[in-house]
């Protein structure tokens, strides 16, 4: 274990134990001591209506309504287009779409005024269904290889559908925003959030009033999963525009059913795959991948290139032919969650690899191993997999925790009596960082280091702390090479009106691409270091020399630079008496390169494992016909409890990174990723395998076992 | 800010009770959670003679206000309550859910009640005017409504020791493995000799209400265990044809498979 590994004491740590960390819900009054107004969305009754009139109940002095009507400057949130209004145009398109706020000192006068607020529609019937969704935001085409030759040589074509379901983040704090107008005429705008710069642009261009009008700061996040990318943005500027028309700080903080029902989750999807299989291989992948992006386009674009990417998995095929759409429909609007598309689209081709072994009457763990990438073979991009690709080896490391090979086969063999065993396993990987070109063309990250006349340095970036540990991982590297106590060198919360524009939290590009540039910036302030002054460096990003470009309009290039790998294996035990699925066992050898601490990447891999599991078994979420989401409470969307937490090991394998920081790569994604197809591969063996039972959906619950199992010809 | 009542005794427990319209609180698990605007609630937590767990002679009487936790520390407990219990949400909530809570909040899925209804359970109710003793099923009317009066408290649980000590089974099905609701439980109590069927319970969640198959139930008394195993689908049967199961978080389908596998193997098990 290299030093930069040694896990150390969590910078937040004492704060968040001592229950000391205030977010943005905590602040009793502005930092200036001024009187917060609470403000609450009108959210939308209908999937898709015309608004025709808002009637307000008579409004008591201190009292305001804020809708489109009041925004300054553009009433289009930017995300990535900018097609999601601030407040609502002249139609809603999903129930809970925010109409106006309403305004007031106090929270149960606010409340009291929201209930007696008459809003009059014309409804219009709503697209709700993925299916049949023609509308589509982005509509994205790729491929290599001559398909259509390779299925008419094939000796046998394969063809199955896949479906997947919402998630949603459940971090333990819901979604919070606060605006304060500023004495000099800024706006200031904080809250739970995870990329202070998109809430940036976002607010400067709905209030109109350039970059320099507004800064944004991070307040303590209690969690953001991808959940906090989007969707603070859409709520910053929406207290941002009520602070505006009251020139008052105002606050908007979701309650648990607002949050469950009304933010961002993950993209329901729908893949059908068609593979060719000529002399026991695969020649030919044709994968058609429809994710439901929900009323507004929002982040959809990215999370549907993540996805289709992977489309093949890991697997080398020579002829792959890939269409990904993302359908508009009357939902609320799917953004990031941890995996970003790709959970999606592993799933589906784990699944499809299962079920097309089971049919040759190959074991599909040595299926898979026939068909693994290796070092050098064309991504499907037609990129390079430039490192090596350490899945055999890690492969082998599973098989030691749990007898993998052995209970895989075994298992197979026909079970009779109440309980049945199963074990799965999944292989995939995580493309490190940003996608595509994103990082070099769009974000062109700044990291700067501080020191000031004491010695002491400060990190200055705009990567956010959600759990993931940043402020501890970018500090202790910074300390690394300066060779100073950890204590010296800090990062607090960024703020936009302090920090350059290091890029966004998302994608586990944090560690990997802005811990380089800070180590970087760090080596440079050792060789220049003068005691007793104040000094700074400035790092900017660039892209290392040996990446194939890529380019979008054609999906030609290195997506990604490098990849984390994993490896997970889930036994089961199924109760066919009451559908029970028991975990016996959760094991996984996870690739991320270099821990830079090993009790956060260990305590990422476990949480994300078991994220993976509830997405695959009890996190259901359904609108009904009408389009709105039932399961909004946790009695009705369960996630898994501390005792839903199986057996679980986790093991580092270290293929390190050249370019990223003492050779790291991404954690946060992957651990969710690999688990759904190993759990479903484990039940459908238990079941009795694909030859009586062939399971091509998640969230695959008690309920579905019992069904399942209804229909098995005695 | 929350108004309320905090007597001391039932005498002025009830005495509040039929002249207020405040609302009966004991635990709070579930009151906290629906958090009724204006509520004013009548606290029961502080009469002592509603936290007793006693031994009469013929029945162990369990006070309204006697927590989970309380009771599975108790030795006069039976085992399938116990089992019933320990399942129950978690730790937190079993700390502060209570007997008469379970009862008063007509939730068709309240796993003590199901546990007290297949050993033959009785409720005590009393008011300022007097009192009587019920059945468990007589009870519960449907979700959402008892027969609980107006100027009525619930006082006790009583089991018949009689049953309290046979032979039980018990299965829970919640949508995961803690601070799940029953999806569908089944609780069963039975006393078999020499090989013969001298008595025997059954109930379930999964029907919206709380119920017996006396029937079904008397049909089998009499019978060998043997000729009820060989037997057990057919006996199962016997049951099911009586049941309607309520779709909701899961389907009726699920429900009654799951019922009648467990059944079966209840069936099977006798003896």
């Amino acid at each position: 274990m290299k030093e930069i590994s040694r896990s150390i004491k969590k910078k937040d740590h004492d704060n968040k134990i001592e229950g000391r960390s205030v977010y943005v819900d905590d602040y009793p009054l502005t930092a200036s001591g001024k009187r917060i107004l609470c403000g609450k969305l009108i959210h939308a009754a209908y999937a898709k209506a015309r608004v025709l009139s808002v009637t307000l109940p008579p409004l008591p002095e201190g009292y305001t309504y804020v809708d489109r009507n009041d925004v300054p400057g553009d009433n289009n949130v930017n995300i990535v287009l900018d097609d999601t209004p601030v407040f609502c145009r002249e139609t809603v398109e999903y129930i809970g779409e925010p109409i106006g706020m309403l305004v007031g000192p106090e929270e149960a006068v606010v409340d009291e005024l929201l209930a007696g607020v008459k809003v009059e529609y014309d409804q219009i019937e709503p697209m709700l269904d993925l299916r049949n969704g023609t509308e589509a935001f982005f509509d994205y085409h790729f491929g290599h290889g001559d398909v259509d030759r390779a299925f008419a040589e094939a000796d046998k074509v394969y063809e199955e559908e896949f479906l997947t379901g919402y998630q949603d983040q459940t971090y333990l704090e819901p979604q919070g925003m606060m605006a304060e107008p500023e004495e000099d005429g800024r706006m200031f705008v904080h809250g739970s959030l995870q990329c202070p710069y998109y809430v940036h642009g976002a607010v400067a261009r709905a209030l109109g009033t350039g970059p320099e009008g507004v800064h944004i700061l991070q307040d303590v996040t209690g969690g953001g999963f991808g959940g906090k990318e989007d969707f603070p943005s859409i709520l910053g500027c929406q207290v941002a525009v009520a602070a505006h028309k009251t020139g008052q700080p105002v606050r908007c903080v979701y309650n648990r059913r607002e949050d469950l029902e009304f933010t961002p989750k993950r993209h329901p999807s729908l893949c059908r795959y068609k593979l060719a299989v000529k002399d026991g291989r695969v020649t030919a992948l044709e994968a058609d991948v429809r994710f439901d992006a929900g009323a507004y386009s929002t982040l959809s674009a990215v999370v549907l290139q993540r996805g289709i990417i992977a489309a093949p998995g890991i697997y080398h095929i020579p002829n792959v032919r890939v269409t990904g759409k993302a359908i508009k429909t009357n939902t609320v609007p799917c953004g990031a969650y941890r995996g970003f598309g790709a959970p999606q689209t592993f799933f589906a081709i784990e699944m499809m690899m299962n079920h097309v072994a089971q049919d040759l009457g190959v074991d599909s763990i040595t299926f898979k191993q026939q068909h693994f990438a290796k070092q050098g073979d064309m991504t499907s991009t037609q990129g390079r997999y430039h490192f090596p690709v350490p899945i055999p080896a890690m492969l082998d490391e599973v098989d030691a925790l749990c007898a993998l090979r052995r209970k895989h086969q075994a298992y197979s063999l026909p079970q009779t009596g109440r309980f049945r065993r199963g074990i799965g396993f999944s292989a995939i990987f995580h493309g490190a960082g940003f996608t595509g070109s994103g990082e070099r063309d769009i974000i062109k990250a700044t990291a700067k280091l501080r020191k000031y006349a004491d010695g002491t340095v400060e990190v200055l970036a705009s990567n956010g702390d959600i759990g993931q540990g940043v402020r501890t991982t970018f500090p202790k590297i910074v300390s690394h090479e300066l060779n100073l106590p950890l204590e010296k060198v800090r990062y607090e919360h960024p703020d936009t009106a302090r920090v350059p524009d290091s890029g966004p939290t998302v994608a586990s590009r944090s560690l990997m691409t802005v811990g380089e540039l800070l180590r970087r910036a760090a080596i440079r302030l050792r060789d220049i270091w003068q005691d007793g002054v104040e000094q700074e460096v400035e790092e900017h990003y660039k892209e290392p020399d040996f990446v194939i470009p890529f380019y979008l309009d054609r999906f030609e290039g290195d997506a990604y630079p490098t990849y984390a790998w994993s490896v997970s294996a889930v036994e089961v035990e199924v109760d066919t008496y009451t559908g029970r699925v028991q975990i016996l066992g959760a094991y996984g050898s996870f690739d991320v390169g270099t821990p830079v601490d090993e009790n956060i990447v260990l305590g990422q891999m476990e949480g994300g494992f078991l994220q993976g599991l509830g997405y695959a078994s009890i996190e259901k979420m359904q609108y009904d016909e009408k389009g709105r989401i039932r399961n909004n409470s946790f009695t009705d969307y369960l996630v898994p409890t501390a005792m839903d937490v199986p057996k679980l090991i986790a093991r580092l394998h270290v293929e390190e990174y050249p370019d990223g920081p003492y050779g790291a790569k991404g954690a946060g994604e992957l651990p969710l990723v690999g688990p759904p197809p190993a759990y479903l591969e484990a039940v459908e063996m238990a079941l009795g395998g694909m030859k009586r039972h062939r399971l091509n959906r998640i969230p695959y619950s008690a309920e579905d076992v019992i069904l399942e199992l209804n229909k098995e010809v005695p | 800010m929350v108004n309320g009542y905090k007597p001391g005794s039932l005498q002025e427990a009830l005495d509040i009770r039929s002249r207020t319209d405040a609302i009966p609180y004991a635990g709070g698990t579930d009151l906290m959670v629906r958090n009724q605007k204006g509520a004013v609630y009548l606290f029961l937590n502080d009469i002592e003679a509603l936290k007793q767990i006693t031994d009469d002679g013929d029945m162990i009487r369990i006070g309204a206000a006697v927590t989970f936790t309380r009771a599975l520390e108790n030795d006069l407990v039976p085992p399938l309550m116990k089992e019933a219990l320990s399942q129950i949400a978690a730790p937190a909530i079993r700390n502060a859910g209570t007997f008469g809570g379970n009862l008063g909040n007509a939730s068709d899925k309240a796993d003590s009640v199901l546990a007290a209804l297949a050993l033959d359970g009785r409720v005590r109710l009393a008011s300022a005017g007097g009192e009587r003793t019920v059945r468990i099923e007589d009870f519960f009317v449907k979700r959402g409504e008892t027969i609980l009066r107006d100027d009525e408290l619930i006082v006790e649980v009583l089991l018949p020791k009689s049953r309290c000590s046979l032979p039980f089974y018990y299965q829970k099905l919640g949508g995961r493995n803690a601070l799940a609701i029953s999806r569908v439980a089944f609780a069963g109590v039975y006393d078999v000799q020499d090989g013969v069927i001298r008595s025997i319970s059954v109930a379930v969640i999964g029907e919206g209400k709380f119920t017996r198959y006396r029937e079904a139930e008397a049909a089998l008394i009499g019978r060998t265990a043997e000729e009820v195993k060989e037997n057990a689908a057919a006996c199962a049967d016997s049951f099911i044809r009586n049941m309607t199961f309520t779709r909701g978080r899961v389907s009726a389908e699920y429900r009654r498979t799951v019922v009648r596998n467990l059944l079966t193997d209840y069936l099977t098990s006798l003896g």
